[in-house]
């Protein structure tokens, strides 16, 4: 089995290499066929590491311990490399202080005999994202960048097959020194990638994501000096140990949420996922949203049974509530389509770590849940974010007005994607609903009637700015009986379709799938799998039931009846104009930007950054 | 089921000024408040043509509102009544012959209650309210058109296509 | 509840609305010290407007209003089969949803203007409808409705802040005055309605109705097992959110949701998190 894991790594790598390989517009079919296979390859291969006997536990050469170290001072050394020849002051300090603290810690670092790898259903789990959701970008890149430039697609392309690789590494090892090295190679990734057309707005971005994502390094590198001095750990599952012990120092734990946080673009350290969106690379953007960034509830999920109940895991709870409700505040002053899926994307990793830092069976439940099918929807909705702007030239939501006359099945597309992350059948709002119920049970404790207003507040606020995007994508001018539904390339069929598929079946089956499935995760990341049941459809947890006819009702409501509407004409009915008070003008409607909360932006950065402090400082016990 | 006979009992008036003295209109508020209580018979004042039977007209029709006052007619759904509310709009009143006036509702849509005095009194509007209510009830729903329109109409009606005939055709009336 | 039981109770909810709608206006009129209109006059304006020539802008905008009655109808029946409260409240956001759809399908501007403030009506009393759920659950130990309705405490005695808060905010659920933004007659003209005529304002105009059974039905989980308290709950609650509608004026959108969040959001909290500490 070691072997089927050491091929996750090392098949994307492959593949990458074979496609850099192939330079020049002339052979854009091939690489077109190799990416295409590696979806087949990578789901058969996590298909069965899911269903082999898990933790694999495995045990690396003394080479590869050396070779990583050698990685690691070439990779910032590069870092300061790019920091000088920019004169980025930021980029060459952070890498100076990070080659320092890495010698530091090489130098202190005891021998020890703890498995570098380790498997667990969890990482399966990841696996399983990145195989699906991310190969599926991969062939989206193909279609997209033969739309963009032909001549440097071989290099895109690589660069994103290569990602899939240090990805399903990354979440594999259990050597905190690694852990950091792969941190910072998908700094790295997403550093190459912002850049990648070389423009002046890009590199200014790029190198905003580099030094952001370095105090993210520098936080890893912290926790595990601290981990190695009070405890001598350099393993995750060394901190494991620690689970439900009392007592227990917390500035390592402090530190390596941190540095979750920082990778999951929670305030203040927002604006790194923000410039990846400015960056006219939209799959880089699908790429950061919807896999990369899922090592920051990775992380916390995988420290949570330590965190569990601290004070630290309470302030996570509400630093990540306070940014799910802010982003999505900030989202509805942006008129930039990528930047509204950017902030809620933000909004959304923040409701992930909230979930996973209350750390019981249902939280980690709902938590898990939130990944799957965040990375489903926020992928699916980045793709329609790039056909609308290649296709339709629609960039910004006064482009998109009225879009369902041009493009039908693109509308619907987005719609089932936005009213997923909010309305009641989907996985999404039944993650959430699991929350609410979770945090019910605690309610003496405020941080946990906080998580309630959060999840409750936030998830309305996230309601009103996507019916806000639908509303104007629906508007219509008058009736049209024959409507044309757009014609779509291929590639982007291929790639969206299976995404809106998994959706709403995976709504509509959300008991079985949470038994079967997520279940398992839970019961490795916790210790015991969460209380819940299947009953048919029905989904029955400790204290209540989503009924199967309440999902069916759901969905008969909101997903065939709008598509139904499109062929409903009362055609022996009058048409008329709309109501103008008698008056003859030319309607040409806008929309609300809500420049009122423009105005509390500074308010919610400064709270922000005192959260983040706190977070650091009393949950990480350094005072 | 025979529904005519509920539309008596739930009149929703639309009320439009066309350049009145705001006479009549106070008298037409009057009307809903405690004293009078039109709403006592199920009236109420919607201010939405697109929901009202009624549309009540004030003021002598000035040129400007003229185009204004027949977009809203042709707003209303069928079955609808027209009150002319006050001396102007019967006749003009006082501005009659004025080079800015049409000279009464009735020129531009057709009424059917008139309801005269400057201004008419409160008693007198619901007087007339109560005989349009008769008319309405009478009525059947077939599209209206003002006399003066040679628009021919088969149902389903495009009103947005009429309101713009009848708009060439008001536009010429005044050339002509 | 038994499921024939809500079914049946569903379906006669209309009429029942209709007669709350009724003496809603007699109540309101005879504060203003008019007659008012009789107590059927619901269904009279039912009848006629079944008699009006509709006229519509676009099928999807028509299809839209009905579609507003049978989601508040289903939301309605998911409250009253007994199933789980927050899935109930949030059905309701469901019902909502295409309200605000088929407001925003037309360019017409009160309607978009409508549709965004019904939005933001939700954005204020959303979270203190869920917060009411969590703190049901403290008290009575469940979120199951038929629960609720059968258990031995009284929620009111436990919550009295939450219960004000809730009543404060039951004029933003109805859209009355003060927090009547969203319809504001008198100045967008009933916001994401206007555009409906005929039987597709009949849909409109009667989801609203099952709404008052909705919002009243809430208020009644207050009491609890106590069965006869929660009909004195709903009778007090409805002369005392018409007192308010008679008596206030309209506030802007900002205030409403300032409202909500600064004012009843930290009463329902206050009272939620000293019970809950009072019985750890």
């Amino acid at each position: 089995m070691e072997k089927v894991v050491y091929a996750l790594f090392l098949v994307p790598w492959i593949l990458a290499a074979a496609v850099f390989a192939l330079p020049g517009a002339s052979l854009h079919r091939l690489r077109q066929v190799l990416t295409f296979a590696s979806l087949p390859v990578l789901v058969w291969l996590t298909y069965l590491v899911w269903n082999s006997h898990l933790p694999i536990t495995m045990n690396s050469p003394h080479w590869l311990k050396v070779l990583f170290v050698v990685y690691d001072y070439l990779l910032l050394l590069y870092f300061l490399y790019q920091g000088v020849k920019f004169k980025n002051f930021l980029v060459s300090v952070l890498a100076l202080f990070q080659l320092f603290l890495l010698t530091w810690v090489l130098l202190i670092m005891p021998e020890s005999s703890v498995p570098d790898f380790y498997v667990d259903r969890l990482t399966a789990f990841m696996f399983l994202i990145v195989s699906t959701v991310g190969t599926l970008i991969c062939i989206y890149a193909t279609k997209y960048m033969e739309q963009e430039s032909l001549e440097r697609e071989n290099r895109f392309v690589a660069i994103l097959l290569w990602f899939l690789g240090v990805m399903n590494l990354a979440v594999s090892v259990n050597n905190v020194e690694w852990f950091f090295a792969l941190f910072e190679t998908t700094t790295l990734a997403s550093y190459v990638l912002i850049r990648f057309r070389w423009d002046e707005v890009s590199l200014k971005n790029a190198l905003r994501a580099l030094w952001m994502n370095q105090v993210g390094g520098i936080a890893i590198l912290l926790g595990l000096l601290f981990g190695i001095k009070y405890y001598g750990f350099t393993h995750f599952t060394q901190f494991l140990t620690l689970a439900g012990k009392p007592g227990i120092v917390m500035i390592p734990l402090g530190f390596l949420a941190v540095s979750a946080l920082v990778k999951g673009a929670q305030m203040p350290f927002h604006r790194w996922l923000l410039g990846a969106m400015v960056a006219p690379t939209p799959v880089s953007a699908i790429l950061h949203s919807a896999t990369m960034v899922k090592i920051a509830p990775y992380l916390i999920l995988r420290l949570s049974p330590v965190i569990k109940g601290t004070l630290l895991a309470k302030l996570l709870i509400v630093t990540t509530g306070f940014v799910f409700v802010s982003a999505g505040l900030l989202a509805l002053t942006q008129d930039n389509f990528k930047k509204i899926l950017a902030y809620s994307t933000i909004s959304l990793l923040g409701l992930m770590m909230l979930t996973a830092s209350m750390g019981s069976s249902m939280a980690v439940l709902a938590s898990l849940t939130l990944i799957l099918f965040h990375a489903v929807v926020k992928a699916l909705l980045f793709m329609e974010a790039g056909i609308m702007e290649k296709l339709f030239k629609a960039k910004y939501i006064e482009d998109i007005r009225r879009l369902i006359e041009r493009a039908p099945i693109t509308v619907t597309f987005v719609s089932i994607g936005f009213m997923s992350m909010t309305i009641v059948p989907y996985g999404i709002f039944v993650a959430k609903w699991m929350a609410i119920e979770e945090a019910s049970n605690f309610l003496s404790h405020g941080a946990y009637v906080g998580s309630i207003i959060f999840m409750a507040t936030g998830g309305v606020i996230l309601a009103l700015l996507y019916f806000k995007v639908i509303g104007i994508m629906t508007r219509k001018r008058g009736e049209f009986y024959r409507f044309n539904l757009e014609k779509l390339p291929f590639v982007y069929l291929v790639s969206t379709v299976p995404l809106v598929v998994f959706v709403i079946v995976g709504s509509i089956f959300i008991a079985a799938l949470l038994q079967a499935s997520v279940n398992p995760v839970v019961a490795a990341v916790v210790g015991s799998p969460a209380p819940i049941s299947a009953k048919g459809l029905t989904l029955v947890t400790p204290v209540s039931e989503l009924y199967g006819w309440q999902i069916i009702g759901a969905f008969v409501l909101l997903l065939i009846v709008p598509i139904l509407a499109y062929f409903v004409h009362f055609t022996g009915t009058d048409r008329v104009y709309e109501y103008t008070c008698g008056e003859n003008v030319k309607l040409n409607i806008g929309t609300y930007d809500f420049f009122c909360i423009q105005s509390v932006e500074p308010f919610v950065e400064t709270t922000a950054v005192a959260l983040f402090i706190l977070t650091l400082i009393l949950g990480g016990g350094l005072v | 089921m025979d529904f005519k006979s509920f539309r008596k009992k739930s009149p929703w008036i639309l009320h439009y000024n066309t350049g009145s003295c705001n006479g009549c209109d106070i008298e037409i508020l009057a009307c809903l408040a405690p004293k009078y209580d039109i709403e006592r018979f199920g009236a109420l004042n919607r201010g939405n043509p697109k929901q009202s039977d009624i549309l009540i007209v004030t003021g002598p029709v000035t040129k400007r509102a003229k185009e204004r006052l027949l977009r809203l007619y042709l707003e209303m759904p069928e079955p609808k009544v027209v009150v002319a509310v006050g001396a102007c709009a019967c006749s003009g009143g006082v501005f009659r012959h004025m080079y800015n006036v049409e000279n009464g509702v009735d020129k531009v849509i057709p009424v059917d209650v008139y309801v005269p005095g400057c201004a008419a009194r409160p008693e007198a509007i619901i007087d007339g309210v109560i005989k349009a209510l008769e008319i309405l009830e009478k009525k059947g729903k077939e599209v209206e058109l003002p006399r003066w329109c040679s628009v021919e109409v088969k149902p389903p009606v495009n009103r947005v296509k009429l309101l713009n005939r009848c708009l060439e055709e008001l536009h010429g009336r005044r050339r002509g | 509840m038994s499921y024939w039981e809500a079914f049946i109770l569903t379906l006669i909810s209309l009429v029942i609305g209709g007669f709350i709608y009724g003496l809603e206006r007699i109540v309101r009129a005879r504060m203003q010290g008019r007659v008012g209109p009789p107590l059927l006059q619901p269904f009279y304006d039912f009848f006629k407007l079944m008699d009006k020539r509709s006229i519509i802008i676009h099928s999807f905008h028509a299809f839209m209003g009905v579609m507003y009655l049978i989601g508040t109808w289903f939301a309605l029946f998911v409250l009253l089969s007994g199933g789980d409260l927050l899935i109930a409240i949030f059905f309701h956001v469901l019902s909502l949803a295409f309200l605000v759809v088929g407001g925003f399908s037309v360019r017409s501007p009160y309607s978009v203007i409508g549709a965004m403030r019904e939005l933001l009506h939700m954005v204020a009393y959303e979270p203190l409808y869920v917060l009411s759920a969590a703190a049901l659950y403290l008290v009575t130990g469940t979120f199951q409705v038929s629960g609720i309705l059968h258990s031995n405490h009284t929620p009111l005695f436990y919550l009295p802040l939450l219960f004000v808060a809730v009543l404060l905010s039951l004029p933003a659920i109805l859209k009355k005055s003060p927090f009547d933004t969203a319809e504001a007659h008198q100045e967008i003209i009933g916001g994401p309605e206007i555009e409906y005529s005929g039987k597709f304002y009949e849909a409109v105009y009667t989801a609203k109705w099952i709404e008052y059974i909705y919002a009243f039905f809430f208020i009644f989980l207050f009491a609890g097992g106590n069965h006869i308290l929660g009909a004195l709950l709903v009778i007090f609650s409805f002369f005392f959110f018409n007192l308010l509608d008679n008596v206030t004026a309209r506030v802007n959108f900002r205030q409403m949701v300032a409202f909500h969040w600064y004012i009843l959001i930290p009463l329902a909290v206050i009272n939620l998190m000293l019970i809950a500490l009072w019985r750890s």
